[in-house]
């Protein structure tokens, strides 16, 4: 499309500073609330500042070299990785095999996908809240089936023991975000040409073999952008295991999100936060590059 | 509209009360406070206190009746316990005077006073305190309200942990008789942690699932319930001469391996039960001993319990079967209680001392602490020797007894600088050792945790203050 | 390539696509069923799948105690930043689709913003919210969360901009209109609905976010999913509250989407994907 060349505001404004007036307020706010706040950090992880102490001396690296030698920041990157590694393909797959089944042209199927969409739209500290309900020793519901299952009182500890903490947040995630997924890879596949599909189905592709030689290529931007958008979603990951585990037991189930938090704002740390959302925001860049690259998203 | 009928009969019945308190001739603080604040009519104090059944209290109870006698509205801000410490220090470095009233934990004084957070009180006590009220508190809690000799805060809670167990499993002949035969000794209270790991599997072999022998608190404030173990066990917080943390020592490997051990012959999932479960547990005679703060004994007694703000807790079954004592090893904690204070930011501090002086008057005082609502627990003479309360139930003397000897008997909270972070650490090292891992690796972890806690907030300052803390014949009881 | 009957098929589609939105639905229904239930049925034990007389004192609790008020402060702040990130948005949107404004580098840096994770942006602005006397107020929450939605704003808009005839703006200026009458005269109403699922979503994003409020927020402003989260306390856990709050705080977003379905895909692919 041709942008008309006549760029004439009215009111006696000239053209040229018309089109960043239009621009400047919201860009002066997301400096001033992205930008500026990312600098100040930089700043305050080179002092020496806490709850204890407002001294502003600087201090050099100390900071950063705290994080080298810090068990549990490394712990947290370690369990976001482990939750985002596996929560991130559950829900890929899950999604894939919703799509395929709603993608019949059928009555009511859109009052299904409607109902399908809740758990996406609600708040994930709901959700969270939610599970915490479901996965109650004694009072929720899960253990009780658990149990008919197994023919006696099942008591499974979710939110406390190690190993359970992380099928408890991980079902959550994956309740509230394979539809999601779903309802994404569901438009993608709508519109894969049907004729395609069945030029495949005569060379007497397989199943999987037009899945793969088809169909994933033509949903791949698409399915790209989703995966994308739940890897940024789940390495900052907070409300969710909050609201299961608090970070516990112990610190087992803390991700960067909430150790930067209990450090940031129970503990009042503040530059050696400041140093950690530094490190933060280095990491991730790097890593969004990478992966924009890798997937060659076409914007 | 029968919770704001009773609210105005109790307003009026303090009123009678402490108009003829007045014509007598002792000086009352409450009545003072009263009379002193109607100057400030108008004004809205925002309090700061501790998230749920404790800020009730002050939402449902003591706020309109303030509002009541003085016109001063009251705003209650709710905190949950963990941040309570963080959030009133942020307030007050960025010196915004959100609130007027602070909530404060003996162990934080000396860090709010350090920072100037709190404002003394010793002018306001001259201008409207009644010197005689002072002598009533019990010196275990007095001990809380002065730092350097200026005075930060007046008590309003003395919290002790106590063992509550069930008299009527307990003073059962069978169970006394087939005690003695297995292990030799009497059925009874345990002095002991390895008699309460004993008395524990006994009964939950006996009654399980009906009754299990206990049923502990496992979330939420560990710290307190881990310092006491550790303590009884011999076992100490640092070294010293060294300031190195002693956390991970052979005793306290014992306390946390035992504490993990002892969950064994308590109730399935009683790892995820707080305060609010292990009460409604004993309340529904279902676990025949607990360890737990002072309100529960109220609660388990059914008093008040047609107050709307309780009705989630299960009516009592177990009226007048509860016994009390104190915890295995004879010294129980003296697990946070609280301290109110007038911050030095406010802008109508003689509203805000008024206030806590009415709140922590004889007359208002003992009303608080006789009702289960609000979490407060007695903190003076007078509370132990009130005929009124002594008369309340029919245990309620032996109850204020052993209350009162846990008071003289009992482990202080650590405080040194910046406890929380010790307390944070301390609480996760133990819920990972319930959640499965192994005790010695959680203290070793522990351990280390702390030293670098110790070594961002200075060695040598923090050795002194260790040092002055551990002069104190509560901190370890020899 | 399926031998069963279409009958049997068609059966089959519907008993499976059933069971699915069973499955999903069941969490938010037992929050519902909670939510009714008496305390004592709440701690039951076998747990009770359905309230037997269902009872609204859950609720009423809340209205009694003011809990209540975090409702209204996040209608508040998320209707108002919503509002504010629409027209500041749109405006943006409008200059970077028609007068390339920035080139491709803007329109980048604008999304990369919304890339941020909350926990690196959130640290430094309370420091700063802290310095100006921001923290616990509408402004500071409102500002911050027009922030966070002004880039999806920018970002989906651009892509309903694109989708307006250039030629119906090219002929009112022709008949004399000013830009600035374009934008509110043609744009507008022509993207009107995609501005307003836009919106929608917006308002639902900010609705729904809990750690920024949690962090600047003391007691004058909290918003519901603070208050939410602060029913989980050492105590005890207080399901009734927790299940009725969350009851409140759910309904309006169910509405919303309820009526802006068709544009949810969009909405939720930062406009990636049409749908």
């Amino acid at each position: 499309m041709a942008a008309p060349t006549n760029v004439h505001a009215g009111d006696g404004i000239d053209p040229g500073v018309f089109k960043y007036l239009l621009v400047a307020p919201a860009v002066v706010i997301l400096l001033a609330l992205g930008i500026f706040p990312l600098l100040y950090a930089v700043v305050v992880s080179f002092q020496k500042i806490s709850l204890s102490s407002q001294v502003t001396d600087f201090q050099g690296l100390l900071n950063y070299i705290r994080i080298l030698h810090d068990q549990r920041f490394w712990g947290a990157v370690l369990h976001t990785t482990i939750i985002t590694v596996v929560a991130l393909p559950i829900q890929l797959g899950l999604g894939l095999l919703l799509a395929f089944h709603f993608l019949d042209d059928r009555p009511l199927k859109r009052i299904f996908v409607a109902l399908l969409i809740i758990p996406t739209v609600i708040s994930p500290l709901v959700a969270g809240s939610m599970w915490r309900l479901m996965l109650d020793d004694r009072y929720g519901p899960i253990n009780q089936m658990v149990g008919w299952v197994m023919g006696e009182r099942m008591s499974i500890l979710w939110t406390i023991q190690v190993g359970l903490a992380y099928p408890a947040i991980v079902i959550c995630d994956v309740w509230q975000w394979t539809p999601f997924m779903f309802i994404i890879l569901l438009a993608a596949l709508s519109n894969v040409d049907q004729q395609q599909l069945d030029a495949a189905a005569i060379d007497g592709a397989g199943r999987w073999q037009s899945f793969r030689n088809v169909i994933l290529p033509a949903i791949w931007p698409v399915m790209a952008i989703a995966l994308l958008i739940r890897a940024l979603d789940l390495v900052r990951l907070f409300d969710v295991v909050w609201q299961l585990t608090r970070g516990g037991p112990g610190s087992a189930t803390e991700t960067i999100s909430i150790y930067a938090y209990i450090r940031g704002f129970q503990e009042f740390d503040t530059s050696y936060v400041g140093a950690i959302v530094v490190v933060l925001i280095i990491v991730l860049s790097v890593l969004l590059v990478t992966a924009l690259k890798r997937m060659e998203i076409a914007r | 509209m029968r919770a704001k009928m009773m609210l105005s009969m109790l307003g009026a019945a303090a009123l009678m009360h402490a108009g003829g308190l007045a014509a007598s001739a002792e000086e009352n603080a409450a009545t003072k406070a009263v009379e002193a604040a109607k100057a400030y009519s108008g004004v809205t104090l925002n309090t700061a206190e501790e998230a749920g059944l404790l800020a009730m209290l002050g939402i449902n109870i003591n706020g309109p009746e303030w509002e009541k006698l003085t016109g001063i509205k009251v705003h209650v801000n709710e905190i949950p316990f963990e941040e309570l410490f963080t959030k009133q220090m942020l307030e007050h470095k960025a010196a915004s005077g959100a609130y007027d009233v602070m909530l404060v934990g003996p162990s934080w004084v000396a860090d709010f006073a350090r920072a100037g957070a709190l404002e003394p009180l010793d002018a306001y006590i001259d201008k409207y305190g009644v010197k005689a009220e002072f002598d009533d508190i019990a010196p275990a809690f007095k001990d809380w309200m002065t730092y350097d000799g200026k005075t930060y805060g007046l008590v309003v809670d003395g919290d002790v942990h106590l063992l509550y167990y069930r008299k009527d499993i307990f003073e059962d002949p069978t169970n006394m008789a087939e005690f003695k035969a297995k292990y030799g000794y009497d059925l009874g209270p345990p002095q002991t942690w390895k008699a309460f790991g004993e008395v524990c599997q006994f009964i939950t072999d006996k009654m399980a699932p009906k009754t299990y022998g206990a049923g502990l608190i496992n979330t939420g404030y560990m710290h307190f319930f881990f310092s006491e173990r550790l303590r009884t066990y011999g076992g100490k917080f640092f070294d010293a001469d060294t300031m190195k943390a002693t956390v991970n020592g052979p005793e306290a490997v014992q306390a946390l391996t035992d504490m993990v051990d002892q969950l064994k012959c308590q109730p399935p999932g009683v790892q995820t039960w707080g305060f609010g479960e292990s009460l409604s547990a004993l309340n529904s005679g279902e676990i025949a001993m607990t360890i737990t703060w002072p309100p529960v004994a109220r609660w388990a007694q059914g008093i008040n319990a047609d107050e709307q703000a309780l009705s989630w807790v299960p009516e009592s079954q177990v009226i007048d079967k509860i016994g009390y004592a104190l915890p295995p090893g004879g010294h129980p904690e003296l697990a946070s209680g609280f301290i109110v204070s007038v911050s030095s930011d406010s802008k109508n501090k003689d509203a805000a001392y008024l206030y806590i002086q009415w709140l922590h008057s004889k007359q208002e005082s003992l009303k608080n602490v006789m009702r289960p609502l609000g979490l407060r627990d007695p903190f003076r003479i007078s509370h132990y020797e009130s005929p009124e309360f002594q008369n309340l139930w029919p245990g309620a003397k032996a109850y204020l007894a052993t209350l009162k000897t846990g008071g003289e008997q009992g482990y202080a909270d650590l405080a040194i600088l910046e406890t929380y972070k010790y307390w944070d650490s301390m609480a996760r090292a133990v819920t990972s050792a319930i959640g499965g891992k192994d005790p010695k690796t959680a203290l070793d972890e522990l351990a280390t945790e702390w030293d670098s806690i110790t070594a961002q907030v200075g060695l040598d300052e923090q050795k002194a203050a260790y040092a002055a803390w551990a002069a104190k014949p509560s901190a370890y009881r020899q | 390539m399926n031998r069963r009957s279409p009958v049997v098929r068609g059966i089959g589609w519907y008993a499976t696509s059933a069971a699915i939105v069973v499955v999903f639905l069941f969490p938010v229904y037992w929050m519902f069923a909670v939510s009714l239930k008496t305390p004592r049925e709440i701690f039951k034990y076998p747990p009770a799948w359905y309230p037997a007389t269902p009872q609204f004192n859950n609720f009423y609790v809340l209205f009694r105690d003011g809990d209540v008020w975090t409702i209204w402060n996040s209608f508040v702040i998320a209707s108002v930043s919503t509002i504010i990130a629409m027209v500041l948005g749109v405006m943006a949107a409008y200059s970077i689709v028609r007068f390339k404004t920035g080139g491709e580098n803007l329109a980048l840096w604008i999304l990369s913003q919304r890339l941020l994770p909350p926990i690196a942006v959130v640290f430094p602005i309370f420091l700063i919210y802290a310095w100006l006397g921001l923290t616990d107020t509408y402004v500071g929450l409102i500002l911050l969360y027009t922030a966070f939605a002004l880039p999806y704003v920018i970002w989906l808009m651009r892509g309903y901009i694109q989708d307006v005839p250039v030629e119906l703006e090219e002929s009112a200026m022709v008949d004399g209109a000013t830009r600035w009458q374009v934008i509110w005269r043609i744009v507008f109403p022509v993207a009107r609905n995609g501005i307003f699922a836009t919106a929608v979503f917006a308002f639902i994003f900010s609705w729904n976010e809990f750690l920024f409020a949690l962090v600047l927020t003391r007691t004058q402003v909290l918003t519901f999913p603070v208050q939410v989260s602060q029913y989980f306390g050492a105590q005890s856990t207080f399901w009734a509250k927790i299940s009725a709050m969350s009851v409140l705080g759910t309904l309006p977003v169910f509405f919303a989407v309820a009526a802006f379905q068709r544009y949810l895909v969009r909405g939720i692919t930062l406009g990636a994907v049409k749908g």
